[in-house]
């Protein structure tokens, strides 16, 4: 996997939750179920934490606790599936999230600029190939029709 | 009309190398099928049959005579000389080149033209009412939203990768000729008790495989919310609309399986974070889109002589204006409809030189504009009435003067089995056994819309025809159900089944028994449907199948 975050190629410092496996040491992106059955341990740990949906979950569903999260993972099962864009809008313009949404799963380089205006600012792609073509496909467009969320924020 | 921008211009230059690098990775290899598949259709690229084809937009309908010219070039310099019109306001073409179509979206962007979402599971070609601007039952002409909500749906970021296609359509007018109740978002425009202009909002129409009318969302949303409620149900559809079976994911399917008052409230809570922001038109956005579409410069004619002199010269020239010409809303002018159900082309088609010198036309006789109709003919809305006989004598030389406008040869039809890879059963040859059948007395026979679909995605509209035609497969035979008494305006309706399907040898025949039952029924200038209507079903059912 290749990260690119804030539309440069970038060192990923998080591990996923594998299941059955203990927690890092930190940055650890744990999944809807874990954080919930974890959740005032995670909160009292103090570390940065960071929570992976699926690109169909309600955002009512882990809303409350937003401010926790340092980063959201947004899972797209296909490339065809635009549920996460709306999933990600909806955590940046309607919760005002302002940590990092990062877009793993099936993406085509194709997507990315399409991904970072509704508001990703990071996306996990197979390899330094694909993430050399989606920094170029970036801004594919130097002009556009309707507002865009995007994020200048640095995050860490 | 609406004249491209700066901005306007370079976002489909942008799209034109976007997908020269697309083609380019795919045949390279660096994309596969299945990946290019979503990215070609999403610039109306389809696989066909014999080969690509390529479907362009045409914005609500509205072609400039430069515009014209250019599809007249695609036709010659890449196609095999002609074009189709579809039942959705745009043009395909059915034999270009894969690699060169970049070349070819190169040359419409040229002229402020593009094939963007022209398919795929996006939001699609708006259209509206091809009357916009010269009807005079109009409360407001609706071309300059139409070109709002263009600009809006165009590489929508959040709404690219829908469940499903996504088409919306526009009436300014008390009579629906946009069909909008067979879209999955209609908008009739309106004006509220205080005299505001706004939108009634249906959603969920839709015809294909479930043919469904659409419902009442919204009896009123005011002109600058009518982006943000668009929104509202575009982000409720791409969240909830089904993705499991692509003959459910349609939004109909949706409303119909949520409820619409459950949907709409679910609409409305999405709305209420929308309504406020950035999709909100301000009056200064909707004039300054509006002043491309004020009125040309109209002559102010005195009398009607000359053209009352044509009319007493010629009885082909007045079949002609009575059946092919409507009223325009400024005195001594006419609009004028161009027939593309001639005899001798399939419905819809044109050749290359037909649309070289119908532009031509465009410029004498229209101000240079034409529109498309959804009944896959054209329109030169603006003619003087002491230009119309020049017209009708240089249109009768193009094939373009059919006197049909309306009638039984004047069917909707797609292009059925002889090009499209979905389709069952073949359209062309039918319409043509019909065009054979009914040409000296299309007129006698009246108002009647026939409608033919070679599948049951019914691209012909079959399902909402007076006279409906369905193409369907029995083993490996081609057959066809019909149904009559649907209706596409205002009151849409779906037909109702005739009976069992009918041999391919035997659809001509059976529509022959319909008219019999129609003629030999009605009440003097009685409608076909309004015979219908009165007598039922029965005695076409007996007259077509004791013969059969």
């Amino acid at each position: 996997m290749t990260l690119i975050k804030n539309a440069r190629i970038t060192q990923d410092n998080w591990s996923y939750l594998v299941q059955d496996q203990p927690l890092q040491a930190s940055n650890n992106i744990v999944n809807l179920d874990y954080w919930q059955t974890n959740k005032e341990a995670l909160i009292s740990s103090s570390k940065p934490v960071g929570l992976r949906v699926r690109g169909e979950e309600n955002p009512a569903n882990f809303s409350v606790d937003l401010c926790h999260f340092s980063l959201i993972a947004i899972e797209i099962p296909s490339f065809t599936d635009g549920r996460g864009y709306s999933l990600a809008k909806i955590l940046r313009e309607t919760n005002q999230y302002t940590g990092e949404i990062r877009a793993v799963g099936d993406i085509l380089p194709d997507q990315a600029q399409y991904l970072n205006r509704v508001g990703f600012d990071a996306i996990e792609l197979p390899n330094e190939e694909s993430a050399n073509l989606a920094l170029q496909k970036l801004s594919e467009f130097s002009v556009s029709y309707q507002p865009s969320f995007v994020t200048t924020k640095e995050f860490n | 009309m609406y004249l491209y921008n700066d901005l306007d211009q370079t976002l489909i230059n942008e799209r034109v190398e976007q997908f020269r690098d697309q083609t380019k990775r795919f045949l390279n290899g660096d994309l596969t099928e299945e990946q290019f598949r979503p990215l070609r259709l999403m610039n109306g690229l389809y696989i066909q049959t014999h080969a690509p084809m390529l479907r362009v937009n045409i914005p609500y309908g509205l072609l400039s005579a430069k515009q014209l010219r250019v599809l007249a070039h695609i036709a010659t310099k890449y196609d095999k000389n002609y074009g189709h019109f579809t039942t959705r306001q745009n043009i395909q073409f059915n034999w270009p080149k894969l690699e060169q179509v970049p070349d070819i979206l190169a040359d419409l962007a040229d002229v402020q033209m593009h094939a963007i979402q022209s398919s795929g599971n996006c939001i699609r070609n708006i259209t509206c009412d091809p009357l916009a601007g010269v009807c005079a039952d109009e409360i407001e002409d609706p071309r300059p939203y139409c070109e709002i909500i263009r600009q809006w749906a165009t590489l929508h970021p959040e709404f690219s990768y829908l469940p499903r296609k996504f088409k919306f359509a526009v009436s300014g007018s008390t009579k629906d000729r946009a069909a909008t109740q067979v879209h999955d978002i209609g908008l009739n425009m309106k004006k509220n008790a205080e005299g505001r202009l706004g939108f009634e909002v249906l959603v969920g129409g839709g015809l294909g495989r479930t043919p469904v009318i659409g419902q009442v969302i919204a009896p009123f949303i005011a002109e600058e919310d009518i982006l943000s409620y668009a929104e509202a149900i575009l982000r409720t559809y791409n969240r909830f609309g089904r993705r499991d079976n692509k003959y459910k994911a349609r939004i109909k399917i949706l409303v119909r399986e949520t409820g619409l008052d459950k949907f709409k409230e679910q609409v409305e809570s999405e709305w209420v974070n929308l309504k406020n922001g950035p999709s909100k038109l301000t009056q200064e956005h909707i004039q300054r889109v509006k002043s491309a579409f004020s009125p040309f410069t109209y002559q102010t004619i005195s009398n009607d002589n000359a053209y009352v002199k044509n009319l007493d010269r010629s009885g082909a020239f007045r079949q002609w204006v009575k059946q092919n010409t409507v009223k325009h809303k400024q005195t001594g002018y006419r609009v004028v409809f161009v027939s593309l159900k001639s005899p001798m082309r399939p419905p819809g088609d044109i050749t290359d030189q037909q649309m070289n010198d119908l532009a031509d036309l465009a410029d004498q006789f229209s101000f240079g504009q034409l529109r498309t109709t959804h009944d896959q003919n054209l329109a030169l809305t603006d003619v003087l009435k002491e230009d119309l006989f020049e017209l009708w004598q240089q249109l009768t030389t193009l094939e373009l003067a059919t006197p049909n406008i309306g009638t039984i040869t004047d069917m909707i039809c797609c292009p059925g089995l002889d090009f499209c890879s979905l389709a069952n059963a073949s359209s062309i040859d039918i319409a043509q056994g019909i065009t054979d059948r009914f040409s000296d007395n299309a007129i006698d026979i009246g108002e009647v819309s026939l409608k033919m679909s070679g599948c049951m995605n019914g691209c012909g509209h079959h399902s909402i025809g007076e006279i409906g035609i369905l193409g369907v497969d029995k083993k490996g035979e081609q057959w066809y159900q019909l149904t009559l008494g649907g209706a596409d305006s205002h009151d849409s309706k779906l037909g109702e089944r005739l009976g069992r399907a009918i041999a391919k040898d035997n659809v001509v025949d059976a529509i022959d028994d319909i008219v019999k039952v129609y003629k030999v029924n009605r009440f003097n200038d009685e409608k076909f449907a309004d015979t219908l209507l009165r007598i039922g079903l029965q005695p076409f059912k007996d007259k077509v199948y004791d013969t059969h």
